[in-house]
C-alpha cells in the first residue's frame, strides 16, 4: 500500500524529470548540430545572399554552384583545380596506411595477448607510450628519418608516418580484444598441427570482426583529419585534403567565398561522417565487447 | 596407442619449483589419472607432456621415443580441453577435420573419418552447426570428436567434464570409460574430482605441491593410502582421523577410544605399534567401518561395538551419515536408514578396525607399512 501511494506521488515528479531531461538533451543536440547547419546553409547561398542574409537565414533556393566550385574550379594557392585532386591523394594516403596499420595491430595483438615471451608485457607498455607522444614532438626526428629513408615529400612516406604512428593504437586494440580469446584455443590449434600464421588467419582473424571494425573507423578517422604531419611531410602533389582545405580557405582574390569554404570543409568531413554513419553501431559494439563476459 | 614414460621431470619459473621431479610410466592402452588439489601441477605436467611448456630437467618418452624437445604437433598427442576450445568460427565438421586438414589428409579420407568420429560419438545431426549453437554436452561431445578424429598416440584430457552439470557429468563420465574400453586408446586425464578419478582410472596418481604422493589403482589408493593426505582426498565423505593413544592390553598394543565410555580396540598390524606405546597416532577409519552392529559381523577379530553420542544425522538416501564425536575428533559413520539415531541419544555403533590404517600425527606418513 505505502509503497503504490508513493509511486503515484512520485509519478508525476518523474513525469516533469523526464521532461526536463530531454528538454535539456534537445537544447545540447541542437547547440552542437548549430555549426552544421550553419555550414549547410551557407554553402547553399550565393555570394550575394551571404554578404546581405544572416548567418541563420534560409538560401532563397537550393543552389550547389559553391559546392561544384569547391570540388573542381576553387583555387588553392596558385592553382585552380578544386579539392578533388587533394581529396583523392587523402585516399591513397588513408586506405593504405590504415590497412597496414590495422593488419600490424592485429598481428602485435596477436602475439602480445596468445604467444607471450619473456618480456612480452615491457614491450606493450612500450608500445603504448607511443599512444601519449604528441605529434609535434616526432616531427623533426621524422622529416630526418623520412629522408634518410628516400620518401620524404611522398605519398609513401605520409604513408609511413601514419602507419608508425597508428600501430601504437592498433596494437592496444587488438592487444585488448584478444585478451577475452582463450589461450586454449590456441593450444588446441597448435596441437591440431596448425602453425602461427595458419592460427591467426584460420581461427583468430575470422573472430576479430567487432575489433577490425572499431580500429578501421579509428585510424580512418584520425588519418583523414591529420593536418600536422599532412602539411609537415607532404610534396606538392601529394598534399591531402586538409591541407587543401586550409589553402582554399586562405587563398582570396577580394572578398572571401564563404559558400565555397563551406562547401568545401562539408566535402572534406564527408567520408569520416559517412563511415560513423553506417558503422557506428559496430564500433560502439566493439568497443564494450570483451569488456562485459557474456 | 603408446606407453607413455615421465622420468625425473622437474618444471621451475624461476625460483618456484612447480614440478619436484615427477617419474610415472603407464603402459600402452591405460588410462591414468592425475588428481590434486590446484595448485598442484597437474596442470602444468600436462602441458608439459602435451610440448605447451617447456620442462626445466627430465625427460618424456612416448613409445620410448624420447619427445622432451618436440614440438606439440609433432608428438602427435590430442588434447581435450576444459573449455573445450573448439573454433569458434568453423563448424562442428570443420572443427572435427582441422587437425586431418592441417596433417594434409585428403578430402575424402578426412570425410570418412568425420562420419566415423560422429557416428561414435552421436553428433552426426550436428555436422553443420556452429560450436556457439551447442549445448555443454554437445561441445564436449565435438571435442571429444575432435581428438579422436586423428586417432593420436595418445590422449590428454584436461579436466573435461568440469564445466557440466551434475547429472550430465555422471553420464558423460560412463561414456568417457566405455569409449576408452571400446578404443583401447592410451589416456591421461586430469581431475580434481575423486569421484572421477576412482571411477575412471586404470591408475591414479595423487599430487600435491609438484610430487607424486602416490601412484596405484584407484583399490590401492583407497585402501592402502600412502600417507594422510592421499588418505584425506580419496574418498566422500572423507576418511576419519581419529587421533588416539596407543596402550598394552595383555602384551597387545590397543587403541584408546573415548566415546560415551573409553574401550580399546585392536588393530589388525600390532607390530607397527608396539614402538609407540603410551604416544598418540591417527587411526584412519572409513565411515563405512563404522556401522550399526551387524549380526554377521558380531564377534570378528577386529571388531568392537560401543555406544556413541550422536551429534547429528544426514540421511543420504541410501545411507544415513551419522556424526559424532570420538577422542574429541568429528566422526562420519554411515549406517542403514532403518537405524534410529536421534540427536543427542547414545547408541551402540559397530568398529572395524580391519581396513584401518595409522598415520603419524606430526610427519602425516604411513606407520603401519
Amino acid at each position: 500500500m505505502k509503497n503504490n501511494s508513493t509511486a503515484r506521488n512520485t509519478s508525476g515528479v518523474t513525469k516533469l524529470l523526464r521532461i526536463a531531461l530531454y528538454s535539456v538533451l534537445l537544447i545540447m543536440a541542437f547547440f552542437y548540430l548549430m555549426p552544421l547547419i550553419i555550414m549547410l546553409l551557407t554553402s547553399l547561398k550565393d555570394a550575394e545572399e551571404v554578404r546581405n542574409g544572416t548567418l541563420l537565414s534560409l538560401p532563397g533556393s537550393l543552389n550547389f554552384d559553391s559546392w561544384s566550385k569547391a570540388w573542381s574550379g576553387a583555387c588553392t594557392g596558385s592553382t585552380c583545380t578544386g579539392i578533388s585532386p587533394y581529396f583523392l591523394n587523402s585516399f591513397k594516403i588513408v586506405i593504405p596506411a590504415v590497412a597496414i596499420s590495422t593488419l600490424l595491430g592485429a598481428i602485435n595483438g596477436y602475439v602480445i595477448s596468445l604467444w607471450k615471451f619473456r618480456g612480452s608485457n615491457l614491450f606493450f607498455a612500450a608500445l603504448l607510450l607511443g599512444c601519449f607522444i604528441p605529434f609535434q614532438v616526432v616531427l623533426l626526428p621524422m622529416a630526418q628519418t623520412l629522408g634518410w629513408l628516400g620518401i620524404a615529400s611522398s605519398t609513401t612516406g605520409l604513408i609511413f608516418v601514419h602507419v608508425v604512428y597508428g600501430v601504437a593504437f592498433t596494437t592496444l586494440f587488438f592487444r585488448n580484444f584478444y585478451q577475452s580469446i582463450p589461450g586454449e584455443l590456441v593450444k588446441a590449434a597448435r596441437l591440431d598441427g596448425a602453425g602461427f600464421f595458419t592460427i591467426f588467419y584460420r581461427i583468430i582473424l575470422p573472430v576479430s570482426t567487432p575489433i577490425i571494425v572499431v580500429t578501421v573507423i579509428w585510424q580512418f578517422t584520425q588519418i583523414w583529419n591529420d593536418f600536422l604531419f599532412g602539411v609537415a611531410f607532404s610534396g606538392f602533389d601529394s598534399q591531402p585534403v586538409t591541407v587543401a582545405l586550409n589553402n582554399l580557405v586562405n587563398t582570396s582574390f577580394g572578398g572571401k567565398e564563404y559558400n565555397v569554404d563551406m562547401a568545401a570543409a562539408i566535402i572534406a568531413a564527408l567520408p569520416t561522417i559517412v563511415v560513423y554513419v553506417f558503422a557506428g553501431k559496430y564500433f560502439v559494439r566493439g568497443l564494450t565487447a570483451g569488456a562485459v563476459k557474456g | 596407442m603408446a606407453n607413455l614414460t615421465i622420468d625425473n621431470v622437474k618444471k621451475s619459473y624461476g625460483k618456484t619449483e612447480i614440478l619436484k621431479g615427477i617419474n610415472i610410466s603407464i603402459e600402452a592402452g591405460e588410462f591414468l589419472i592425475l588428481v590434486g588439489p590446484s595448485g598442484c601441477g597437474k596442470s602444468t605436467l600436462m602441458n608439459s607432456i602435451a610440448g605447451l611448456e617447456e620442462v626445466t630437467e627430465g625427460r618424456i618418452l612416448i613409445a620410448d621415443k624420447d619427445v622432451t624437445y618436440t614440438s606439440p604437433k609433432d608428438r602427435d598427442i590430442a588434447m581435450v580441453f576444459q573449455s573445450y576450445a573448439l573454433y569458434p568460427n568453423m563448424t562442428v565438421e570443420q572443427n572435427i577435420s582441422f587437425g586431418l586438414e592441417m596433417r594434409k589428409v585428403p578430402k575424402a579420407e578426412r570425410d570418412t573419418e568425420i562420419q566415423r568420429v560422429a557416428e561414435l560419438l552421436q553428433i552426426s545431426h550436428l555436422l553443420d552447426r556452429k560450436p556457439a549453437q551447442l549445448s555443454g554436452g554437445q561441445r564436449q561431445r565435438v571435442a571429444m570428436g575432435r581428438a579422436l578424429a586423428r586417432r593420436p598416440q595418445l590422449y590428454l584430457f584436461d579436466e573435461p567434464l568440469s564445466n557440466l552439470d551434475a547429472k550430465l557429468r555422471v553420464e558423460m563420465r560412463t561414456e568417457i570409460k566405455k569409449l576408452h574400453k571400446k578404443l583401447g586408446t592410451t589416456i591421461v586425464y586430469v581431475t580434481h574430482d575423486q569421484i572421477e578419478a576412482m571411477t575412471l582410472a586404470d591408475r591414479i596418481a595423487v599430487m600435491k605441491d609438484g610430487e607424486v604422493q602416490q601412484l596405484g589403482t584407484p583399490q590401492e589408493i583407497y585402501d592402502n593410502p600412502a600417507n594422510l593426505f592421499v588418505a584425506g582426498f580419496m574418498g566422500s565423505p572423507a576418511m576419519n582421523f581419529i587421533p588416539a593413544k596407543v596402550i598394552e592390553q595383555n602384551g597387545t598394543p590397543m587403541l584408546e577410544l573415548a566415546a560415551h565410555r573409553t574401550s580399546a580396540i585392536p588393530f589388525p598390524r600390532p607390530d607397527s605399534l608396539t614402538q609407540r606405546i603410551g604416544e598418540t597416532v591417527l587411526l584412519g577409519l572409513r565411515p563405512e567401518m563404522i556401522t550399526e552392529p551387524q549380526p554377521h559381523k558380531e564377534g570378528q577379530e577386529f571388531v568392537m561395538t560401543t555406544g556413541v553420542e550422536v551429534e547429528v544425522t544426514e540421511p543420504m538416501g541410501a545411507d544415513t551419515m551419522i556424526i559424532t564425536r570420538i577422542n574429541d575428533a568429528e566422526i562420519n559413520c554411515r549406517s542403514n536408514p532403518g537405524y534410529l539415531a536421534e540427536s543427542g541419544s547414545v547408541i551402540d555403533m559397530m568398529f572395524d578396525t580391519s581396513k584401518a590404517v595409522i598415520f603419524d600425527p606430526k610427519t602425516g606418513q604411513r606407520l603401519d607399512i
